[in-house]
């Protein structure tokens, strides 16, 4: 009761009185406010369709479904599968191995052009572009013959979808379950970037409000989203295990994204964002868009996966991967489970995902992993380490104490995920 | 809209949502397994047993939202429901289309497909979303109907 | 300074406050009440501002616990910037709480939360006519769909204190310029 006295003893000078009031304010409705004038438009239906929970859950899962078949059958069956496979395979691999001088033997031709593998102690020539590793066939394969129909696929889709309006609606829809980890809605703009690539997906945390926001935003963009070019390989070596892919680093994203919450002090204060009404997407906005974006990865990608290709055909050639292998063998099969020779994808994944996993494709073709320990690989490859772009992109936009904070939660998470992997393999029987 | 309109709407919604509830739950069930077939309708399809019961989901959606709307059919919000669940058949209808345009044109040995081959790729059996397509235009008569009125 | 979230209990504003905050926030008991209230912060031109969803109240002159917290609450944030929540389909009482806090002398802008809501109710309200009336800034929003919130926050800085009386002036102004002229309202009306 001793509120109630303050609150009296506290008197308050107001002009009006309530009658004064209440006239006022019929004064202003009858000027401002009007009955049975408004009508919802279909266009109004619809967008409040899209971001209730249970209408706009199931068209998220159409968009989203429509999103992965239109990215399969555009990159994989039409390009990849259809026209590149049998051009490079047939065409390019074979007239290189005919006109380029030296032989197989020879360290510049192996380098450039295939570096042949052993078939029961015989060196003998490569028939496909995953096992050559030459950086005029494996190198250009990778980029031109697999990766870009991936890209365009993705950057095409997702302009639209932003043009039409989509994305901020499914931004508001997921926000409380993003909530629950410390970050918004909004966090799917950069995720769904990073699908493509995460150079730009790391360039749009920018909005983010708080370093804490930032930091776990791109902590967790180069850990658990594998970009465009890494999954467009993917999708062509191991078709049948995308969905357990896809699932063990959905977990691990939203997992270790409560874990940083916790653990990572500071404020994370809502992003928020416009949402304009649904409108029809311009055909000049979205091609300029996908001029823009595929552009930009051209030129971070080709110079490195051609570059990448060198160094681990100059590693393997040297005698340093085999030096490697046996170094970190041991840890690799213990550990994670995964045989010896995987150190070449990681040692090429510093430098560019889509070509570690086609380093990986290489291996898998001689037949020495099992299915899970492919996945395992693939899993690795994914979390151990940001591509060497992303990673430039990391130093430039975070703080020395940040990137090292970056850097052990990386090493942390390799080390529990992978394990946990490996043991669930066992346990489930199949390590 | 008028009466004799809104009527047909909503029993012709009604119809077509029930079909696509039960080729939704039959595509659930299939997904266990291979999928199934029956005459020229085909679950499984050329795609990839992966998205088999996702693809159930979407139509069991499209189900409930169809059903839900035929009641008071010309009010805006219901109508908003058919227009949705017709939008999510054109997404995984067009995109079943989309996967046999994109396997049809590249051949197996050669460059392009052979004319035979190309129009193989395009015959029967059809998955249920294929079916269901034609049937979903309906709604654009009432969308346009809907802009008419609503000006 | 902060930012006051007031409004009428059932306005939507809890849905409000977290489109505003976000993840992080915290729950308080209002010493020596059983009134609980919510506290966040939020990003205002790069600076964090704290935002406090004070407990529902119909008016300023308390019927209950929770109205007489909201009033204390009030009066001890003399320096605060006051975000009024209205249901856009229930305007006129919404305006008596929010014309109470103007004339307390406080700045205000005016949300029309539910706005979704009351265009189903085919309700239509002259936004930039009642912003010309209370000299504040009145913003249509949609706590559900997100619709709004980033007007909204950008008007928060425009926010001023503003003389009831010139409301009352500007109120008979704009209504004798309506009945006066056939297209009413027009540039010429008053602002205070």
């Amino acid at each position: 009761m001793r509120l109630r006295a303050q609150v009296k003893k506290e008197v308050v000078k107001v002009p009006l009185s309530v009658d004064e009031r209440w006239d006022l304010i019929e004064n202003i409705s009858k000027q401002t406010v009007e009955f049975g004038a408004y009508k919802h438009t279909l266009k109004d239906a619809i967008a409040e369709l899209t971001v209730k929970p249970l209408t706009g859950i199931p068209v998220a899962i159409a968009v989203i479904y429509g999103f992965w078949s239109f990215f399969c059958d555009f990159a994989g069956t039409l390009f990849t599968d259809g026209f590149m496979v049998k051009i490079f395979d047939e065409h390019w691999l074979p007239w290189l191995q005919s006109v380029f001088p030296g032989g197989l033997r020879n360290s510049f031709y192996a380098l450039m052009v295939d570096a042949g593998h052993l078939e029961e102690g015989i060196l003998v020539a490569s028939d496909n572009c995953f096992e050559a590793f030459g950086v005029l066939t494996s190198g250009l394969f990778i980029v031109f013959g697999v990766v870009l129909w991936a890209i365009l696929a993705f950057y095409l889709i997702f302009a639209i979808l932003e043009d039409i309006g989509y994305l901020p609606r499914l931004a508001v829809l997921v926000d409380t379950v993003l909530h629950k980890i410390g970050l918004h809605g909004y966090a799917i703009v950069p995720t769904f970037l990073s699908l493509g690539c995460n150079v730009p997906g790391v360039t749009a945390t920018r909005p983010l409000e708080t370093r804490k926001q930032r930091f776990m935003m791109m902590t967790l963009l180069a850990i658990f989203v594998p970009c465009g070019a890494q999954i467009g390989i993917m999708q062509d070596l191991v078709p049948e295990l995308m969905g357990w892919i896809f699932l063990t680093l959905a977990i691990g994203y939203l997992g270790f994204g409560f874990i940083l919450n916790k653990i990572v002090p500071g404020k994370s204060p809502e992003l928020i964002m416009d949402v304009p009404p649904y409108q029809m997407p311009t055909l000049r906005n979205i091609g300029r868009k996908l001029w823009i974006r595929t552009s930009g990865f051209l030129l971070v990608a080709v110079p490195f996966v051609l570059l990448g290709c060198l160094i681990v055909g100059l590693m393997y050639l040297t005698g340093a991967m085999d030096w490697l292998a046996a170094v970190f063998g041991p840890l690799l099969m213990v550990w994670f489970g995964v045989p010896s020779e995987t150190v070449a994808p990681l040692i090429a994944g510093f430098l560019r995902k889509d070509l570690a996993v086609g380093v990986l494709g290489g291996l898998m073709a001689q037949g020495i992993m099992t299915t899970f320990q492919v996945f395992t690989s693939v899993i690795l490859l994914c979390i151990y380490f940001p591509c060497l772009a992303t990673f430039a992109l990391m130093i430039k936009e975070e703080n020395w104490k940040e990137l090292l904070g970056s850097l052990a939660s990386l090493v942390a998470m390799v080390f529990v995920y992978g394990g946990l992997i490996h043991l669930v393999g066992i346990i489930l029987g199949v390590a | 809209m008028n009466e004799g309109e809104e009527k047909f709407g909503s029993i012709y919604f009604a119809v077509l949502g029930a079909v696509a509830l039960a080729f939704g739950v039959a595509e659930l069930i299939a997904s266990a397994g291979e999928g199934f077939t029956w005459g020229i309708l085909d679950s499984s399809g050329a795609s990839d047993p992966l998205f088999l019961p996702w693809k159930a989901i979407i139509l069991i959606s499209v189900g409930f939202f169809y059903l839900s709307s035929v009641k008071d059919f010309g009010e805006v919000h219901q109508l908003a429901k058919a227009v949705m669940a017709s939008i999510m058949i054109w997404i995984v209808a067009g995109m079943a289309i989309w996967s046999r345009i994109a396997g049809s044109i590249p051949g197996e040995e050669t460059w392009f497909n052979s004319l035979e081959g190309f129009l193989a790729s395009y015959a029967p059996p059809y998955c249920p979303e294929m079916f269901l397509l034609p049937f979903s235009l309906v709604i654009v008569y009432y969308v346009l109907k809907e802009g008419e009125t609503g000006k | 300074m902060k930012i006051l979230l007031m409004g009428h209990p059932n306005v939507g504003k809890s849905v409000f406050f977290n489109r505003l905050t976000g993840a992080k926030v915290f729950e308080s008991n209002y010493p020596g009440t059983t009134v609980d209230f919510m506290k966040g912060w939020m990003r205002l031109e790069g600076e964090d501002v704290e935002l406090i969803d004070v407990p529902g109240a119909f008016s300023l002159e308390p019927k209950d616990r929770a109205e007489e917290v909201a009033v204390k609450m009030l009066a001890e944030n003399r320096d605060s910037v006051v975000v009024c929540v209205l249901d856009a389909s229930k305007v006129e009482r919404g305006l008596y709480l929010a014309l109470e806090i103007i004339e307390r002398g406080y700045p205000v802008v005016v949300a029309l939360n539910m706005w979704d809501i009351a265009e189903d109710k085919n309700i239509r309200i002259d936004v930039e006519k009642l912003e010309r009336i209370l000299g504040v800034p009145v913003v249509p929003t949609t706590a559900i769909s997100g619709e709004g919130f980033k007007e909204l926050v950008s008007k928060i800085k425009e926010a001023a204190p503003v003389k009831i009386e010139g409301v009352i002036e500007s109120a008979s102004a704009v209504s004798a310029a309506a009945s006066a002229g056939k297209e009413g309202g027009g540039e010429s009306a008053a602002v205070s």
